[in-house]
């Protein structure tokens, strides 16, 4: 699993927005392997907190403080299976400890006002591979908004979802509000889809602007895209790509990707871009 | 169709402009219709709720600067205070006294005062709200006047972001123009130099909002000037197109509007005023 990502041009790395998290599973344990990416809206309040405690808390990795205790030591939570009370459970957990944040003790008056009138919204993509030491291994994908998973094998995309076509993107994006209110309408549209899975096929998951522009690539010129999209191998290379940004191929937004590549053995090294 | 493309997000490197010119004119004494106030303490109200909504848009973060994703100016025509008399002023107070067009975070920053105001929208939070425009009204109405301070203020500031979403001037009014000719051209003629003035994504945006005190029919981004009572299709007529920006804005939220619809809200009720001044104010974070 690799993650690439480069803040919307004119904005600092630093209030890059989106989030990747990847958890490779543990046999000790039964876990499978998860990944999730999630694009906190430009218009919310501490959009980048809230895209980030989605794609975490999804695969697993997200903080759970101790009851009773808002600031208190923390725990590991339990990634949420992939049916609707339990993802409503999960979602729910995360508004709470989203409004509980301690850091809002330091807001002052505009902040708090955003947080109360707008909160913050996000899409989110969360897959599983389960059945990987058996017959049938497949992948197992949840979503909300335009943020979106691409199953390739070889040159060939065989499926992306959500199913978005390029002219869709970005046209008032469904996503997970922070707002309790909204959180049963956000759990009643969450939609999944499942794929089988071969060793040697590319997972990707992607934020918005570069989801769109990867569906029109592949329309144009599918070897060329997933060629290149394969062979990304240090971030110097993503920001060339993300560079299309600057004249219009790609819309100016954050750009996230996110590349899993189904392999028969464990790799045998870590490669780590400082 | 407006010649502009209006398609430029708008950003830290490239942010906005919006300018309101607000009627402080002797007329603007007058109750406003089931408010209990006065006019120009509606719009004072509204004003303060529309800069607030720009400054929360642009806070992002707990203990981060707010974004600097616009420039406002906003003056006042009729009374002035800081120099007292009839004339055009910044209608800024406290620490942005006299200061013309100020930068989104500046604005923040330096409210006149804050104060326990009641929010437009009721939302129930328990914090204070910030003012930087106060109720004032006298004398007549300068627009002429109004409409070249706008015009000097947005040609140095189009010159400085060629690139930028063109200018937004908000006319906020409840009465007819008093010094026509003014420098030896007409309020037509003021309003044609101001919209002339523009960035490479559209010439300036002029719309206009007409307060009416009493209830009457309100009527909203017309297309056409028939049916308009006086001084209706004077403003319709020196109203911009609403570009497709606003026209989103508006049909969001549930206004019709159709082809060739100008920037003109007539007969404004009090709470339709705020919605009015989103609309017009809202543009967008990314391209089309």
């Amino acid at each position: 699993m690799v993650v690439f990502y480069a803040a919307k041009l004119g904005n600092d790395e630093r209030e890059w927005e989106d989030a990747a998290a990847g958890f490779l599973g543990d046999p000790h344990t039964g876990r499978n392997p998860r990944f999730a990416v999630a694009d906190g809206a430009t218009e919310g309040f501490g959009s980048a907190r809230w895209a980030h405690q989605l794609a975490a808390g999804f695969v697993g990795l997200g903080r759970v403080d101790q009851p009773g205790n808002g600031a208190g030591p923390a725990g590991r939570a339990d990634a949420p299976a992939l049916r609707p009370e339990e993802l409503r459970g999960w979602l729910a957990g995360a508004q709470a400890r989203w409004h509980g944040d301690p850091r809002m003790a330091e807001a002052g008056d505009l902040a708090r006002l955003k947080a109360a009138r707008v909160g913050s919204f996000a899409t989110v993509l969360g897959c599983e591979l389960t059945g990987l030491a058996g017959p049938e291994p497949h992948w197992e994908a949840v979503a909300l908004g335009d943020t979106v998973l691409f199953h390739v094998r070889g040159h060939q995309l065989l499926t992306w979802f959500p199913r978005i076509e390029a002219e869709d993107f970005g046209v008032n994006p469904e996503g997970v509000s922070t707002k309790p209110e909204r959180l049963a309408s956000a759990v009643s549209r969450l939609s999944t889809d499942r794929g089988s899975l071969e060793v040697g096929d590319r997972l990707y998951l992607a934020s918005d602007a570069l989801a769109q522009w990867m569906v029109r690539a592949d329309r144009r010129d599918p070897g060329s895209l997933w060629d290149a999209l394969a062979g990304q191998v240090h971030p110097a290379e993503f920001r060339m790509l993300a560079e299309r940004r600057r004249t219009g191929e790609m819309t100016n937004d954050d750009v996230t990707l996110l590349r899993v590549e189904l392999a028969a053995a464990a790799p045998s090294e870590l490669v780590v871009c400082l | 169709m407006s010649e502009g493309t209006y398609r430029r997000p708008v950003s830290r490197s490239d942010p906005g402009c919006i300018v309101v010119l607000l009627d402080r004119s002797d007329s603007m004494k007058a109750p406003w219709s089931g408010t209990g106030s006065s006019l120009a303490v509606g719009a004072a109200l509204a004003l303060n709720n529309i800069l607030l909504d720009l400054c929360i848009t642009a806070t992002t973060e707990v203990n981060e600067q707010v974004r600097h994703y616009f420039d406002i100016g906003v003056f006042g025509y009729g009374a002035k205070v800081i120099d007292p008399g009839e004339g055009v002023e910044s209608a800024f107070g406290g620490a942005l006294a006299g200061r013309g067009i100020v930068a989104l975070p500046d604005l923040a920053n330096h409210p006149l005062a804050v104060r326990d105001e009641p929010s437009v929208d009721q939302m129930a939070v328990s914090v204070k709200m910030p003012i930087w425009v106060e109720p004032v009204h006298g004398w007549s109405t300068p627009m002429c006047q109004a409409i070249e301070v706008a015009g000097d203020h947005v040609y140095k500031w189009a010159a400085n972001h060629p690139n930028s979403f063109p200018p937004i001037v908000i006319n906020i009014t409840d009465g007819m123009v008093t010094d026509s000719p003014h420098g030896g051209a007409s309020l037509q003629q003021w309003v044609e130099r101001l919209t002339s003035v523009r960035t490479s994504d559209g010439p300036t945006l002029f719309f206009n909002v007409f307060l009416s005190p009493v209830r009457a029919q309100e009527i909203l981004f017309p297309a056409t000037p028939s049916g308009l009572p006086e001084p209706g299709p004077t403003l319709f007529g020196m109203s911009s197109e609403l570009p497709r920006p606003m026209v989103e804005n508006a049909r969001a939220d549930g206004i019709e509007v159709r082809p060739g619809a100008r920037g003109l809200a007539f007969n404004v009720g009090r709470s339709t005023l705020l919605r009015v001044l989103q609309i017009g104010t809202r543009v967008p974070d990314r391209p089309f």
